[in-house]
């Protein structure tokens, strides 16, 4: 990973998505372009239903626009299947999701140990651990999310996000299962996470304290994006 | 590859946190039924014919008024099997005071090859083995005994000989075939035979050579040896001889199948259920999965993988358990079942992880197949998992494993039947729960407040689940019904077919001018009339004019019908215990007529119309087949394969046959009817009836053992039928606390919408029931068509009780809980 600024992450050009429901086609996105560099952080905001969540699967690859690229790392995702987008998941993005999505069976430290497994990579319970410490939940390694509060499981989450070391991370409304003390806990760690290793943030959120503290700020309105600040 | 061991670590989580137990118990279930009926039913396959076979006191038999040659001896001795022989001939026994008439029977050492002889020693106690008297003993029955006034240890002579009275003989075993009859018995040994000097050229003895062995090798010598038998032997095997013990075995078969084929459905249906909510509650993890980069090969494999170890650790187990079942079952069936029959086949051990297999790929393969379709973007939208995923594969597999459970019926065209009717079941309820869907769509249209009609339409909410719902849940019912109900039905009706007044004793050569006499006698000791029928000796000679030879027929049952003499006999009336399947029963006039048993007929492709034509006493009778019968063979009355008008054969018949019954304190009666009409030959079949009743009540036994796993299968369906939907319902009762509905209006949509489930499902099995009862008793066990028209109300109560009251934990969880509490539990 190279320290410099320059280094573009991610790429979308002119996307768009339609949806058919019930033989109606639906417009959800249209035209929407937007450059994501190495470091950086991005806010998307917009009221709720403006398609902010569908943006962000398009983003990361999760679905595929109805017109449009995205360049994820310089790979077309167009020019890959649906297996070739999950390896590059697998190695270079993390995720953090609104209700958290932790895997109920596996105790907090197997939670986040699953990316690395998953990634083949070495040494995966002692990085983990310290994933862990990192988000403050030394205490909680061997707890299951049910006995974690929500504050707790989002951190979790950040700590999975966050122990493969990934170039970009995607996050869909991380505060907005949470109280405002736990929220600003996690606001605290995704932008120390960030600081530290580099990662360009990508956040979909209702929070303004949470787009407050991000580089960029995009609006989303009528499936058109526009920068509110940058 | 070891990137996996996260994920199967994962799998692994899940199979112990309880969502896959649901799942396990009923393939542990399914398994357990199949493998353990599969067990046992070979068990009592092979146990049967052994059990049959001591009524032989072999495995074979061949009986002969001559002296048999000694290289058919040599012959059986070099095929490997053991040889047995003895000679019985009717002789005086006299005693210091007394003289009495005697059928003697003389044993060697090794008598009796299979089965067990009975006898009370001097000491007074009674041997049950293989005993027989030493040289220098006699056994005599207690009618000898009484007859000669004699005791256990005092002496009597046969011939030129002395013997010992050591043994009051109580039972032979195969005293019911060995020409048993009304003569007073006397067992000896063997090698006291010559010093009697009673067995000269010129005596009137059979002689009897009994072999046992492996089966194939029995088999092998018996088709050797039959075509080259001389004259005046034959060769016996207990089936020949006692159609009906083969028919209680049959009978016993098929029950087996029956129950197991409920059971296997059962387990089966709750299987489709578990697998549909495991699969459904991973729709969320495998989207994170996704995101996290596992790609749609590695979640195929990864569930693929853990459903293969499922299906064979749970397959192994359950076959192991269906092992334990089965010699439970055999305990209860046969006492002392270990050392009396022989162990399963050893190839039914695969059976069980091969059904899993099956199961598991019909039932699990199709979801987990779309589980690899699930868009990673699911994650970010709380999607619903797509309802209806590869439709014909999990009937499919269902039906296979029907099939499966059906086998160890011996019977396709039976099981054929069954398996379509199930089908048939399936679709029926199917079609009936759309309706049910499309009725609650309609019916909850009114508007109105929050109540039963909102219950009622929660069906209509999700159409596919409430179909899958309602054919599992009336499948289970019904399955129940069938067992409870129509079990004990079946069951009574199968004892009842061999009622305690079945005739235990058979006369033959009973002439027409002794007949009122005879009656008369019966009369005179205020016993029942006995049945009396004339009897013909006939061969058939031709069908439509074309020769018939033993050859022409691969039907074992078929050649010894072409190629030998069997009784024919005239009736005005249908005989009682008989059913006209076919065609018309005669009026008096008729002359050139036949009424043919069903099955005889089928076997040498004898159809209604045809032409036969029958040698009797030289004569020969052409008439037509103008009526099939179904005869039941398993009564013990007179049966008849062919019987003819009156003006036919009256003036052909030679002699009469007589059956009653004789309570055992009357067997007296017997002895005064021999006397008093000297030509009389009789047999005393009490022993074999015996045999069979002791067979029937311990099948029966077995067969309600089998019961209770059907029983855990049906309150498995149950648990999967309602747990299935147990999300779903505590989201919409969240919801609805949420929008401020009370406790009791919470109470009424419930209640209603499980009421209304359980009435219809109800309704449903209990016609099913029905059906599958009517067809059961009329097909299965050969009773006259019968249907319990009460059985789709008592489904319908049974529903309106059962479903609500399966649904109590649920209901009062919904009640109970604040909507928050609901929420947070999803
Ligand atoms: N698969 C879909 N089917 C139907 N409508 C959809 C689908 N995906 C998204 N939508 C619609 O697109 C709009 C945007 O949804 P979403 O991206 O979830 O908005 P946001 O996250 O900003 O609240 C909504 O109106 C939603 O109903
Ligand atoms: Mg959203």
């Amino acid at each position: 990973m190279s320290d410099d600024p320059k280094v573009r992450v991610l790429s979308a050009t002119h996307l768009a998505r339609n949806i058919l429901f019930q033989g109606e086609t639906i417009s959800i996105l249209h035209d929407i372009s937007l450059d994501v560099y190495h470091g950086d952080s991005v806010a998307i905001v917009g009221v709720s239903g403006s398609g902010k969540s569908t943006l962000l699967s398009l983003l990361a690859g999760l679905d595929l626009p109805t017109s449009g690229e995205v360049v994820l790392f310089g790979q077309p995702l167009m020019s890959l299947d649906e297996d070739g987008r999950a390896l590059l998941r697998r190695r270079q993005v993390g995720f953090v999701f609104q209700s958290f999505q932790l895997m109920s069976p596996l105790t907090a430290l197997e939670n986040v140990m699953l990316p690395l497994a998953l990634a083949g990579e070495t040494n995966a319970r002692e990085r983990a651990t310290d994933m862990l410490a990192r988000v403050g939940l030394a205490h909680r390694l061997r707890h299951y999310p049910r006995h974690l509060s929500g504050g707790e499981q989002q951190r979790v989450a950040l700590a999975r996000a966050f122990v493969g070391g990934p170039a970009l991370l995607f996050a869909d409304e991380p505060t907005g299962n949470l109280d405002t003390v736990s929220g600003a806990q996690v606001i605290e760690l995704l932008f120390e996470l960030n600081r530290e290793q580099g990662t360009a943030l990508v956040l979909v959120t209702h929070d303004a304290d949470l787009a407050e503290r991000c580089g960029t700020v995009y609006r989303l309105a009528q499936g058109r994006l526009s920068a509110e600040r940058s | 590859m070891k990137r996996l061991a996260a994920a199967w670590r994962f799998a692994w989580r899940e199979l112990l946190s309880g969502e896959l137990t649901l799942l396990a118990l009923a393939l542990l279930v399914a398994v357990c039924a199949t493998s353990s009926v599969a067990f046992f039913a070979d068990r009592v396959r092979q146990g049967l014919t052994l059990h049959a076979n001591q009524l032989l006191a072999a495995d074979l038999a061949i009986e002969s008024d001559a002296p048999l040659p000694s290289s058919l001896v040599l012959s059986a001795r070099q095929a490997g099997l053991q040889v047995s022989g003895s000679q019985t001939f009717p002789s005086m026994v006299t005693t210091a005071g007394a003289v009495a008439l005697a059928s003697l029977r003389a044993v060697p050492d090794n008598y009796p090859l299979r089965g067990e002889m009975r006898v009370r020693l001097a000491d007074g106690k009674v041997r049950v083995g293989a005993w027989r008297p030493a040289p220098g003993d006699a056994w005599a029955d207690s009618r000898l005994m009484a007859r000669l006034g004699i005791r256990l240890g005092d002496r009597l002579r046969l011939g030129n000989l002395s013997l010992r009275l050591s043994g009051e003989l109580l039972r032979e075993p195969d005293g019911a075939l060995a020409g048993y009859s009304f003569m007073p018995r006397l067992l000896f040994n063997q090698a006291d035979v010559t010093a009697t000097g009673l067995l000269g050229p010129g005596a009137r003895a059979r002689w009897r050579l009994m072999v046992s062995g492996q089966p194939v090798a029995v088999d092998a010598w018996r088709r050797g040896v039959e075509a080259r038998l001389p004259a005046g032997a034959r060769v016996e095997s207990v089936e020949d001889a006692r159609p009906e013990l083969r028919s209680a075995m049959t009978r016993a078969r098929r029950f087996l199948g029956l129950t197991a084929m409920l059971t296997a459905t059962l387990a089966a249906a709750a299987m489709m259920l578990a697998v549909r909510r495991f699969l459904a509650r991973q729709w969320q993890p495998v989207a994170v999965l996704r995101c996290l980069g596992l790609t749609g090969t590695e979640i195929t494999g990864l569930f693929a993988t853990v459903l293969l170890a499922l299906a064979l650790i749970g397959g192994g187990l359950g076959s192991a358990l269906g092992y334990g079942v089965q010699a439970a079952l055999a305990g209860i069936a046969i006492p002392d079942a270990g050392e009396t029959l022989p162990p399963p086949a050893v190839w039914l051990i695969g059976l069980g992880p091969a059904s899993a297999l099956l199961l598991l790929i019909g039932l699990a393969l199709p979801p987990v197949m779309a589980l690899r379709r699930v868009p990673p973007s699911a994650v970010l939208r709380a999607e619903v998992p797509p309802r209806s995923v590869g439709m014909g594969l999990p009937p499919l597999a269902i039906l296979l494993l029907i099939a499966l459970s059906l086998w160890q019926m011996d019977d396709w065209r039976l099981a054929g039947w069954l398996l379509a009717g199930m089908s048939g079941y399936f679709l029926v309820a199917g079609g009936a729960a759309w309706c049910l869907v499309l009725g609650s769509r309609r019916l909850s249209r009114g508007e109105g407040a929050i109540g039963w009609r909102f219950g009622v339409a929660a069906l209509a909410r999700r159409p596919w689940l409430a179909v899958l719902q309602v054919v599992a849940l009336s499948t289970g019912l019904m399955a129940l019904l069938t067992l409870t109900v129509v079990r004990t039905d079946l069951l009574d009706a199968w004892r009842q077919s061999l009622p305690p007044d079945a005739p235990n004793q058979f006369v033959i050569n009973l002439q027409p001018d002794q007949v009122q006499d005879f009656n008369a006698m019966f009369a005179a000791a205020r016993l029942p009339m006995p049945e009396i029928a004339p009897i013909a000796r006939g061969r058939l000679l031709a069908i439509n004019g074309r020769p018939v030879q033993p050859a022409q027929y691969r039907d074992e049952q078929a050649q010894r019908l072409a190629g030998r003499e069997f009784n024919l006999s005239w009736r005005d009336a249908p005989p009682e215990a008989n059913r006209l399947v076919a065609g018309q029963w005669w009026s008096t006039a008729a002359v050139d007529e036949f009424s043919l048993e069903q099955e005889m007929a089928q076997a040498m492709g004898i159809r209604l119309g045809d032409l036969l034509t029958f040698d009797v006493a030289g004569t020969q009778l052409v008439g037509r087949v103008t009526s099939l019968r179904t005869v039941a063979w398993n009564s013990f009355r007179l049966n008849f394969f062919v019987l003819a008008p009156r003006a036919m054969l009256a003036s052909r018949a030679t002699s009469l046959v007589a059956a009653f019954y004789l309570p055992p304190a009357q067997r007296g009666f017997a002895d005064r009817l021999v006397r008093r009409f000297a030509n009389l030959t009789a047999v005393d079949v009490s022993d074999v009836l015996d045999q069979v009743r002791e067979v029937i009540d311990r099948l029966a036994q077995a067969v309600e053992a089998l019961f209770v796993l059907t029983l855990c299968a049906g309150v498995l369906v149950l648990w999967a039928a309602l747990g299935a939907t147990r999300d779903e319902r505590l989201a919409d009762a969240a919801l609805m606390r949420a929008l401020g509905a009370s406790r009791r209006q919470l109470r009424t949509v419930v209640l209603a919408e499980l009421l209304w489930l359980g009435g219809f499902t109800g309704l449903l099995a209990g016609s099913g029931a029905m059906l599958l009862g009517a067809f059961a008793g009329w097909k299965l066990l050969e009773l006259p068509l019968r249907c319990n028209g009460l059985l789709p109300v008592l489904g319908l109560l049974c529903g309106m009780l059962l479903v609500p009251l399966a649904g109590w934990p649920l209901l009062r969880r919904v009640v109970r809980q604040t909507p928050l509490s609901t929420l947070q539990a999803r």
